[in-house]
């Protein structure tokens, strides 16, 4: 299998750089998600990733055969857009072999690619059935099937799941999921979704204003995100941020009326400008602790798993805390914070994470 | 009642045989954030549109600051309205967008250019006012439209589905801005969404649609702990409760969880349980069940952990700081245990609640 390398990948559309200069090496047989907001640049890069669009400047390897200039029919890439691409009037079985019968694969091999890739993505009993009768969220699995029964050596996603009504939205990530373990394909993967990031990937590449800001495991980059930008993108809340009138530093050392700790940063500590702390890294309890900084809550709101997400006021300072649910129901006006000293991630003035 | 802003009483609207509001009821108080929330289907649509004035009712009254508007002109009921579509003019510019209802009213420019710095002020398009639509991101685009639903100066508002559709990111801020405005104006909002996470974190009253009825009305705390029909577990939650048939027999309900001791109010024949995904937690012990993982969705401070329980598929919530837990998920097969009581029994055929769980058998 290949890995796919970016050397100074560019691309302008008039005055507008939609992608950067980009220098990245995407890692065979894993899946890489790109996440960003819209405008980011990440389906820009994809498209030249699978030669719909050509970079201003840059060169781009598949393994070690440069393909910048390589049309997308020799790219040896399989593709699945936003709208399910199906051939109306025929089956389901009839639409995952078209591709092969073109490539001269003997009946048997047909047969056993198209049963194999049936069988992952839970289509067998669908395989006789016209694709006019069924649910858009089956023909995106066709069209994920197609691509993989081919057997490309690259597989491009772009938004797969955007355009899916809810109900079929869950059983696709998780055919996805259960496909993109057993594929040894190299996976690319384009959504603006934090969850489907976060449940797909092996690694996530955070796009921003056409770079990779950052590329990482979704556990770290949830957990130790480089910038302010992904630990406010990734989470629902995005990570609190604290303003730099809430720090003192002195020395190595930094203190805050936000927690009750001295943390000391080291040579660090001169630049520490905000800090951030994601609303479940706040520890909430109704009644007075020693060390506690007392807060008021100013909303009480549930969220997933019946949590609650308190607003929080210290001083003039707001804050989102998470809390268990029996917490969440008991507190009254009055709570008193803590937060781990691990839970903090300082940050300079540019937002880049110490 | 001078504190009820709104008050819908015995609403009714057929379309042929096909009922859609079936004499429904609820009260929306001043000040308060309320929030109607069901599945699609329910009759959503024409609740809005029964209440704005844009369809007639069969029968039942629409209580608006104590004077029945239910065959009033939906011009005259002064309620605001933010719809679920947001089409802006696009020959107008921001500001005029927003001013557009106020102008059909014959405001004059005196209250116009008030209302217009009020609500940019609240939804922070004040640098917008001189752009046109088409100069907009989405999210702005957005806050525009609301800002045009909000520019009318009333009391009460109804707010049909507006943040359908929006990213995680653009939601999030319009939640907060949207609680925040509610907050400042001191006014009624009246918010009909069937998301329940959007339910979940802007209501302070709840109300359940569910088959053209409101079936519960409540604080958002008690509508949430105390579900009063298995439409209620399930409208209200996120992920969705999980729902098991099984069987009575005198104090003993069993299903694929196993046996577990219930209190009943009353005894129905046939009945369903329902138990919120955190009432599972990972772990053998007494009243454990051999259980096969599925997908682990990774929501960031937690996943949604799908399971399979004898042919039933479940949904359970782990937090990510959860270690342990998620150390024995990485193995397909697991121990689940349920906290007794968790699991509420259900009438199978009213949907109403008529036990809750005591112990493990």
């Amino acid at each position: 299998m290949y890995d796919i390398r970016l050397e100074g990948v560019t691309k302008k559309f008039g005055d507008f750089t939609a992608v950067n200069n980009i220098n990245f090496t995407i890692p065979k047989s894993s899946v890489t998600v790109l996440l960003g907001p819209s405008g980011c640049g990440k389906t820009t890069l994809m498209r030249m990733i699978a030669g719909l669009e050509s970079p201003t400047n840059g060169k781009i390897f598949f393994g070690e055969h440069e393909v910048t200039n390589v049309p997308t029919r020799r790219r040896n890439i399989g593709m699945v857009f936003q709208y399910p691409v199906i051939y109306r009037g025929t089956s389901v079985r009839k639409n995952l072999e078209l591709p092969l019968l073109s490539e001269k694969l003997s009946k048997a091999e047909i047969d056993k690619r198209v049963d194999e890739v049936a069988e992952i993505l839970d289509l067998k009993d669908v395989l006789k059935r016209f694709v006019e009768e069924l649910d858009n969220g089956t023909r995106q699995k066709i069209a994920v099937a197609r691509e993989v029964a081919r057997q490309p050596r690259i597989i491009l996603f772009d938004e797969p799941i955007t355009n899916i009504d809810l109900t079929s939205k869950l059983e696709l990530k998780r055919s996805m999921k259960e496909l993109f373990g057993r594929l040894k394909q190299t996976i690319v993967y384009v959504t603006h979704d934090q969850t489907e990031a976060m449940t797909l990937a092996d690694q996530i590449a955070l796009m921003q204003d056409g770079v990779i800001t950052q590329s990482d495991s979704p556990k770290e980059i949830y957990d130790k995100p480089n910038s302010q930008f992904a630990g406010w993108f990734l989470g629902n809340p995005g990570m609190n941020f604290v303003p730099p009138e809430f720090i003192k530093v002195s020395g190595t050392k930094i203190t805050s009326p936000l927690f009750s700790q001295t943390i000391d940063l080291g040579s660090k500590a001169a630049s520490a400008d905000t800090f951030g702390v994601r609303a479940e890294g706040i520890s909430v309890s109704g009644t007075e602790e020693k060390g506690a900084v007392q807060a008021r809550v100013t909303r009480k709101a549930l969220g997933a798993g019946g949590q609650y997400l308190l607003d929080l006021a210290v001083g003039s300072l707001l804050i989102k805390a998470r809390v268990s649910h029996s917490v969440g129901r008991s507190v009254q006006n009055s709570v008193w914070t803590t937060i781990a000293s691990e839970n903090i991630t300082f940050f300079d003035k540019s937002g880049t994470a110490l | 009642m001078a504190d009820l802003a709104l008050d819908v009483k015995g609403l009714s609207k057929s379309y042929g045989n096909k009922v859609v509001l079936d004499n429904l009821s609820f009260t929306a108080a001043t000040n308060d954030f309320s929030v109607i929330c069901g599945k699609p289907g329910n009759g959503k649509s024409v609740l809005v549109r029964t209440i704005m004035g844009l369809e007639t009712v069969d029968a039942g009254s629409i209580i608006v600051r104590g004077k029945d508007v239910a065959k009033v002109s939906a011009g005259e009921r002064n309620i605001g309205y933010v719809p679920q579509s947001f089409a802006l003019y696009p020959h107008y510019s921001v500001q005029e967008n927003i001013e557009y209802p106020l102008t059909l009213s014959k405001a004059t420019a005196a209250t116009k250019k008030e209302a217009v710095e009020r609500v940019a002020e609240l939804l922070r398009i004040k640098d917008l006012l001189g752009k046109k639509p088409e100069q907009l991101s989405g999210g702005q685009k957005q806050r525009v439209a609301i800002a045009r639903g909000l520019a009318k100066t009333t009391d009460v508002y109804v707010l049909d589905d507006p943040l359908v559709g929006l990213d995680f990111k653009l939601r999030e801020r319009l939640i907060d801005d949207l609680r925040k405005t509610q907050e400042e104006l001191k006014v009624s909002f009246v918010y009909l969404t069937s998301d329940p996470l959007e339910a979940l974190s802007l209501a302070r009253t709840v109300m359940i649609l569910a088959q053209g009825k409101i079936v519960q009305q409540d604080s958002l705390d008690v509508v949430y702990d105390l579900p009063n029909s298995i439409a209620s577990m399930n409208s209200l939650g996120f992920p969705e409760a999980n729902i098991l048939p099984g069987e009575l027999s005198g104090t003993t309900f069993t299903s694929v969880l196993g046996s577990t001791k219930v209190k009943m109010d009353s005894n129905p024949t046939n009945v369903v349980a329902g138990i919120r995904p955190e009432g599972f937690f990972i772990g053998s012990g007494a009243g454990s069940i051999d259980a096969k993982v599925g997908l682990l969705e990774n929501l960031g401070s937690e996943f949604a952990v799908y399971f399979n329980i004898k042919n039933s598929d479940l949904v359970t919530v782990i937090s990510r700081t959860d270690n342990e837990s998620l150390a024995k998920l990485k193995s397909k097969n697991v121990s689940i245990n349920y906290k007794p009581d968790a699991l509420v029994i259900f009438d199978a055929q009213s949907g109403k609640r008529v036990g809750q769980g005591v112990s493990h058998v």
